[in-house]
């Protein structure tokens, strides 16, 4: 059959409802934290890389698709900060800004500098970048796991590397609904790219269950109620391929994000969500003596 | 603007009346839609009661190993029911299977970018081509371009492109197969066991499957960048399918920034590739286009240069030297600095027409568009298509009617003939060590017109 290059491979009923860290005993609620940790440092290294936000955001759909599904790789095997490396080199690679292995590493081996998770994204670059780099041993020993990661991303996801994305799409809309006209239409469309770029992140998995005009849209209708803008009174969203049932359930996915992350913080503090398997190892026993104490 | 302002707060009150009666007005509409919905669906499932029973059973047959859970499968069938409106068709992605399900059956033939041999599927006896895929610079991890192949195509799915069925892999991490349809001939091996050349007809119907195929690509943004006769496979009932996206890859407008000009096996190279340029894009793979069509009409490579200055310079014999008027801007390219042209503007034209008596005025009219120096001038692959030449007699032949081969694929190992291959990734064009001395390609034309004998004359 025909697909086109602007849809997506979505995940199956079937990869949605279990996965490989599932099936080796790790807590789901645990699973979410370092996909969502995950996400976040994928985009926070992107960012660090100077690599325009379009890649950034494949890589982390690539990210997302590794994990789920009974034949996905489980966090028990593979480290999400080794898979969000590899996720970032891969799409570089395949794009017009690849990047080598040094750069990636260093830029990954400065943000392990930070004591928490969640930096804010002004202070991305507060640490002193002189002060963290590889040394050669680490360098070549992190640069072998790298392409390893790599190769097993691959075959995880049958070469599936496509992946397309619903930016452009999101403009191309707001022109189609003739809001530039309007004093807040460049408000707006910051707004829905924000809402665009929060999804990617969503433990809903939002990029691997929807269609780029669905989320396009959906991003559309909840920034111009937010910046207030007016858009058409009938039912605009069907001329965008969506419905009023999935355009009601991505806005309240897109809605509940604020919540989410707000917990996550608060959960995990100061602490690090663990990101190598290592640590996820450690996490478990901690909260086994946790429960025992307890 | 500020007024506009002020009648806005004014009237929040109003406005909220307003979305309040406009609330309960689409309440009432969507009740109104969730009715007919359902009444619809009901007429649907008396009509055709056996629908749901089918989309299950295609989800089911697909060879598949992933485990498959129960539940939701009957929630996802009445989910797609109720959807009214249309939806691309997703496609799914799950882990690669390994080689082992095939068995090989014999060698192909070794490509610039991997081995390919024949192959039969164990669980349905299917024989299909399988091309392990070379692993080089293993310092940058996976080749690039083994994944831009894979991801092209992936992407590519027309009756004149060869379909990629899945991507297999061995017991290593550097093992990894590409699983492809398997056709009999490719169109190089095959006319060097030709005594003839094709038949126009045939020639017409060979150009126009090439020409849907690169149409195909370039509307998806594709550029195949190794177009030549032994990437074209064909079939026993005269079908072409491009092969080899060894060196495919996506495009844009504008063009990505620092594209490599080392594409294109030297003989379908374009001109200004091997002037050097990096902003180049669909016409590239027109050219390689008109040299396959010069190719078909002689059974011998159009333009068999050494190497890259022989090849520009074979060109030019071709097609005449380029001026700021046929070509404008061409003398800026990287490699055109050192070129040394004759200084006479004169008859420096295309011999094209005389090199191919047969072809009809159309006919050659269009194998010197495809080939212009100027890649600007060459048609788009749609225009080509439209091209009088495939309306003229003789008319295109039937697939159906085309006369069947002996293979060699299917049967023995190919002999290897002497060309060259497509340019391997690092060895960058030295032309700019040479100062180019092109000036000498036309030195003796003024005289052969002054030689005795009658001669038709065709430029």
């Amino acid at each position: 059959m025909q697909t086109s290059q602007l849809a997506n491979p979505l995940a199956t009923v079937e990869q949605i409802s279990s996965s490989g860290s599932q099936l080796d005993g790790i807590p789901a609620d645990l699973e979410h934290s370092i996909q969502f940790a995950g996400a976040r440092l994928t985009q926070a290294a992107g960012i660090l890389l100077r690599l325009p936000q379009e890649i950034i955001a494949q890589a982390i759909v690539i990210f997302t698709r590794f994990w789920i599904g009974s034949e996905g790789g489980s966090l028990a095997e593979y480290g999400a900060e080794q898979v969000s490396s590899a996720s970032l080199y891969l799409i570089a690679k395949l794009s017009a800004y690849p990047k080598s292995p040094r750069s990636i590493l260093n830029v990954y081996a400065y943000l392990d500098s930070f004591s928490s998770t969640f930096i804010e994204p002004g202070k991305l670059q507060a640490n002193n970048p002189e002060s963290y780099y590889l040394s050669e041993g680490s360098y070549h020993a992190q640069r072998t796991l790298l392409l390893r990661t790599e190769a097993h991303i691959l075959r995880i996801l049958g070469f599936q590397t496509h992946v397309s994305l619903p930016y452009t799409l999101c403009i191309n809309y707001l022109q189609t609904l003739d809001v530039f006209s309007q004093p807040r239409a460049s408000e707006l469309a910051k707004r829905a790219f924000a809402h665009l770029n929060t999804a990617l992140l969503s433990p809903q998995l939002l990029y691997l269950t929807h269609q780029p005009p669905c989320l396009a849209t959906a991003a559309i209708y909840l920034a111009a109620r937010e910046v207030g803008v007016k858009l058409p009174d009938n039912e605009w969203w069907e001329v965008f391929d969506t419905d009023r049932e999935e355009l009601g359930f991505l806005v309240v996915g897109l809605m509940s994000m604020e919540g989410f992350v707000a917990e996550e913080k608060a959960q995990w503090g100061k602490r690090k969500v663990p990101m190598s398997v290592d640590d996820v190892e450690a996490e478990i026993e901690r909260r086994k003596i946790m429960n025992g104490n307890g | 603007m500020t007024g506009g302002k002020s009648r806005w707060m004014n009237e929040e009150e109003d406005a909220e009346v307003e979305a309040q009666r406009k609330r309960e007005k689409e309440e009432k509409k969507s009740a109104k839609l969730e009715k007919q919905r359902k009444l619809e669906e009901e007429a649907r499932r008396r009509a055709e009661p056996t629908t749901s029973k089918n989309r299950t059973d295609i989800g089911l047959d697909r060879p598949t190993k992933r485990r498959r859970l129960s539940p939701d499968k009957d929630e996802l069938v009445t989910a797609t029911q109720q959807m009214k409106l249309l939806r691309f068709s997703a496609s799914e992605w799950g882990p690669c299977r390994l080689v082992d399900n095939f068995e090989r059956l014999n060698h192909i033939e070794e490509g610039s970018y991997g081995w390919v041999s024949r192959a039969r599927e164990s669980a349905t006896g299917e024989v299909v081509a399988l091309k392990k895929l070379k692993m080089d610079n293993l310092n940058d991890g996976f080749p690039v371009t083994a994944l831009r192949e894979i991801q092209t195509l992936k992407e590519s799915k027309h009756r004149h492109i060869v379909g990629l069925r899945e991507v297999v892999v061995g017991n290593t991490l550097d093992d990894v197969y590409l699983v492809m349809e398997f056709l009999e001939h490719d169109l190089k091996t095959l006319q060097e066991d030709m005594a003839e050349p094709f038949l126009p007809s045939e020639i017409k119907t060979l150009l126009l499957q090439l020409g849907s195929a690169v149409e195909y690509l370039h509307d998806h943004w594709i550029l195949h960048a190794n177009l030549k006769t032994s990437n074209i496979l064909m079939n026993n009932r005269g079908e072409i399918k491009i092969a080899d996206f060894g060196m495919a890859r996506y495009f844009g407008d504008p063009p990505p920034p620092k594209m490599t000009q080392l594409v294109v096996t030297l003989w379908y190279r374009a001109p200004e590739l091997l002037l050097g340029t990096e902003d180049y894009g669909k016409p590239i793979d027109i050219w390689s286009v008109g040299c396959i069509f010069g190719e078909l009409l002689t059974k011998e490579p159009l333009l068999q240069g050494k190497n890259e200055v022989d090849e520009l310079s074979k060109i030019f014999e071709l097609c005449g030297i380029p001026t700021e008027e046929t070509w404008p801007g061409f003398k800026r390219l990287p490699n055109a600095r050192s070129l040394r042209l004759p200084r006479t503007h004169q008859t420096v034209g295309s011999v094209i027409r005389s090199k191919f008596p047969f072809l009809t005025s159309a006919g050659s009219q269009l194998l010197i568009s495809l080939l212009s120096l100027n890649p600007a001038r060459r048609p788009t692959a749609t225009e080509m298509l439209a091209h009088p030449y495939f309306k003229e007699d003789p008319r295109p032949k039937s697939t159906a009617m085309f006369p069947t081969f002996p293979s060699k694929a299917g049967q023995e190992r190919r002999k290897r003939m002497a060309s060259p291959s497509a340019p391997k990734r690092g060895d960058a064009p030295k032309m700019d060590v040479q100062g180019l001395d092109f000036s000498g390609i036309f030195a003796g034309r003024d005289m052969e017109e002054s030689g005795a004998g009658f001669q038709l004359k065709l430029v």
